[in-house]
C-alpha cells in the first residue's frame, strides 16, 4: 500500500521510544550540540537525560578550580563509557571514563572553564544508546589561560606525582579521593608546553583494571578526582602523564 | 498632536536625565560621625555596586574618610554630599581593605591622602586590576571611568590623633589578610569594616582562617565601642553583629570540616542546607558557593593523608 506523508509521520511517532526522561529538546542553550554530537559521539543515537545527573555551581567562583560532579547510577551495570566535556571551552573535553562492573558510574573532578559554557556528560549504555546529562555554568572567565598556581611554587618539581588520598565510606560504596600533584599545563600559556595526566586505572591487588579514565587539559592542575567503587575492595591508583611519567598511590 | 509632541519631551527628558546617579544621603550618627549605608544585596546593575557602608567623621581641622565606594562616581557624589555637611577640607581617606567596593572611588580624592596599611596596598597592587574588571562585568556603565588609585600614605596599628580627634586603629587580618578597624575613641563608633558583616552573608576570598577571623572579632568586641557599623548591613549599638558573626562562622567551619571528613564533595556541599536562624542573612546561599570555593581545599587537604607508593 502507499503511505502518505501524515501516515509516515503518525508512524515516525509512534516508532520515537516515548518515555518521561528522554527527549530530543535540549535542556541548555547551545550553539555546539550539533559539532559536538558529530564530533565526540560520531554522530550516534542519542537522548538528552535527566537521569544523568552533572552538577556544577551556577558560576565559577574560581575559573581555574570548577567542581563537577557526574552521577548515572541509574544505569548501573549497563555503562559502558561516559565522556564529559565544556563546550565552549578552547580545549573542551574533560575526561573518558570506563567504570567497569565494580565502580559506579559517578565521578567527581574540577575543570578549568574559560568562560560561561554548558557542561555536558554523555554515558554511552550496552544498548548502543547515549544518555547525556547537561548543566549551564556562568563565568567571569580566563581559568584555562590563567598562569599557573602550582608553577609559581618553588620546587613544585619535587613534589610532582605526590598523591593525597583517603577512602570514605558511603551508604552505598566506598568513596576513593585523591589530589594530585600535577601542574596540568594545558599549552595554552605562553612557553609552556603541554604537560599534563592524561591516563588513569584503578586496579585491584592484583593487577585486575577495575576502572580506566583518560584526561584532558581541561582538568584543573592537582586534579582532585573522586570516584566510588562497590564494596571495600582495596585499590591501587595507576597515572601516566604525556611525558611518560607513572604515578602510583594505594588506596 | 500637542500630546505626541509633550510626550517626546517627556521621553527625551528621561533618557537626558541620569539615570546612573548613586543616592546617597549621609546619615549622623554620633558628634561629628556620619555613615553612607548601602544595601544588603548583592552588585548588579541597578544599584551601582552601592552594597557597601562607608562614612565620615568630622574633626575640628577636617574630615577623614572612611573608604571610597565602589566607582568612581561614587566617590564623586559621596565628596559632594560631604561638602554639603561641612565645608572644611578632606584631610584624610582611609581604606579598611583592598576590595572593589571600598577603594573604587579612590579618584574622587586623588588630592587628599589616601591611607592604607601596608598590606592593603600590597593587594591592591595584586588583585585591584583584576577586581575592578569584574565590577565592569557585575554593575556595568555605573564603573565608567573608574580606575584603581593606590593609596599614598601607610597607617600602622595604635593611636593617631587627627584634626583634635583620636582614632584607635587596628591592624587586623581575618577577612582579607589586611583589614583595618578604626574605632573613634570621643564618639565610641567603630568602624569594623568587613571584618564584620550583619545581617548579610561573609565573603570569604583571601580569608587567612575563620579562626583567624574569630580571633579578630573577639579583639574587636573588647574595645570600648558604643556603635559598631559593619562593612556591609545595618549599624549596630548592641553585639548582635558580633554574634551572628561568630555563629555563622562557626556553621561554615562546621559544614566544611564534617563535610571533608565524611568525604563529601563540593557540589554536595554548597547544596547544605542554611539554618533557620540565619534566614535574615542576605545571600547566605550564594555565599556558600563562593566560601566552598575558597576554603574546602584546605579542610580536604587537611582530611587526606600521603597515599603515593
Amino acid at each position: 500500500m502507499e503511505l502518505d506523508w501524515r501516515s509516515f509521520l503518525l508512524l515516525a511517532l509512534f516508532a520515537v521510544p516515548w518515555d518521561s526522561w528522554g527527549s530530543q529538546r535540549d535542556p541548555v542553550t547551545s550553539v555546539m550540540w550539533d559539532y559536538y554530537h558529530e564530533r565526540l559521539l560520531g554522530g550516534e543515537a542519542f537522548v538528552f537525560d535527566e537521569r544523568v545527573k552533572l552538577s556544577a555551581p551556577p558560576f565559577a567562583e574560581d575559573a581555574r578550580q570548577v567542581p563537577i560532579q557526574i552521577d548515572a547510577s541509574a544505569f548501573d551495570g549497563q555503562v559502558v563509557r561516559m565522556l564529559a566535556w565544556a563546550e565552549l571551552n578552547p580545549i573542551p573535553q574533560i575526561f573518558d571514563f570506563q567504570p567497569g562492573e565494580q565502580v559506579l558510574p559517578r565521578l567527581a573532578i574540577r575543570i578549568r572553564v574559560e568562560q560561561a559554557t554548558p557542561l555536558r556528560v554523555a554515558v554511552l549504555t550496552r544498548d548502543g544508546l547515549w544518555h547525556v546529562g547537561s548543566t549551564q555554568i556562568d563565568a567571569a572567565g580566563g581559568g584555562c589561560t590563567a598562569p599557573s598556581v602550582v608553577r609559581a611554587q618553588a620546587g613544585w618539581e619535587e613534589h610532582l606525582g605526590e598523591v593525597l588520598g583517603k577512602r570514605f565510606v558511603l551508604a552505598d560504596a566506598n568513596r576513593l579521593r585523591v589530589q594530585v600533584a600535577h601542574p596540568m599545563d594545558n599549552g595554552l600559556v605562553g612557553g609552556i608546553p603541554e604537560f599534563f595526566l592524561n591516563q588513569a586505572q584503578l586496579r585491584d591487588r592484583s593487577g585486575n583494571t577495575l576502572a580506566s579514565l583518560e584526561l584532558f587539559p581541561a582538568v584543573s592542575e592537582n586534579p582532585t578526582i573522586s570516584l566510588d567503587v562497590k564494596g571495600n575492595v582495596e585499590t591501587e591508583l595507576w597515572l601516566r602523564d604525556n611525558n611518560g611519567n607513572e604515578f602510583k598511590a594505594e588506596l | 498632536m500637542r500630546w505626541i509632541l509633550i510626550l517626546a519631551a517627556l521621553a527625551s527628558a528621561c533618557v537626558h536625565a541620569n539615570p546612573l546617579a548613586y543616592d546617597l544621603q549621609p546619615r549622623q550618627i554620633a558628634d561629628g560621625v556620619w555613615l553612607f549605608e548601602g544595601s544588603t544585596d548583592n552588585f548588579s546593575q541597578a544599584n551601582g555596586g552601592n552594597i557597601v557602608n562607608t562614612g565620615f567623621i568630622v574633626t575640628d581641622k577636617g574630615v577623614v574618610v572612611i573608604d571610597s565606594g565602589p566607582s568612581r562616581r561614587y566617590g564623586e557624589v559621596m565628596r559632594q554630599a560631604i561638602a554639603r555637611v561641612t565645608d572644611k577640607p578632606l584631610l584624610k581617606v582611609m581604606l579598611t581593605h583592598h576590595h572593589p567596593d571600598h577603594v573604587l572611588g579612590n579618584q574622587a580624592f586623588s588630592d587628599v591622602p589616601i591611607a592604607a596599611l601596608p598590606g592593603t596596598t600590597a593587594l591592591l597592587v595584586e588583585q585591584g586590576d583584576t577586581m575592578a574588571e569584574n565590577m565592569y562585568r557585575l554593575v556595568g556603565d555605573w564603573m565608567r571611568g573608574t580606575e584603581v588609585l593606590l593609596p599614598t600614605e601607610s597607617l600602622e596599628p595604635g593611636m593617631l590623633e587627627v584634626g583634635g580627634r583620636t582614632l584607635q586603629l587596628l591592624a587586623l587580618s581575618g577577612h582579607t589578610g589586611a583589614d583595618l578597624a578604626i574605632l573613634d575613641v570621643q564618639s565610641g563608633v567603630l568602624f569594623a569594616g568587613d571584618l564584620v558583616f550583619y545581617q548579610r552573608a561573609l565573603t570569604t576570598p583571601g580569608t587567612p582562617s575563620l579562626a583567624t577571623w574569630l580571633a579578630d572579632l573577639d579583639q574587636l568586641q573588647h574595645l570600648p565601642w558604643k556603635q559598631i557599623v559593619p562593612g556591609h548591613g545595618p549599624l549596630a549599638s548592641d553585639a548582635a553583629p558580633f554574634a551572628q558573626m561568630r555563629d555563622y562562622l562557626g556553621w561554615l567551619d562546621g559544614v566544611m570540616r564534617s563535610g571533608a571528613e565524611q568525604g563529601a564533595e563540593m557540589n554536595e556541599l554548597i547544596r547544605t542546607a542554611i539554618p533557620e536562624r540565619f534566614a535574615g542573612v542576605n545571600l547566605s546561599r550564594y555565599e556558600l558557593i563562593r566560601s566552598v570555593s575558597h576554603l574546602y581545599p584546605r579542610y580536604e587537604q587537611a582530611a587526606m593523608q600521603r597515599v603515593d607508593r
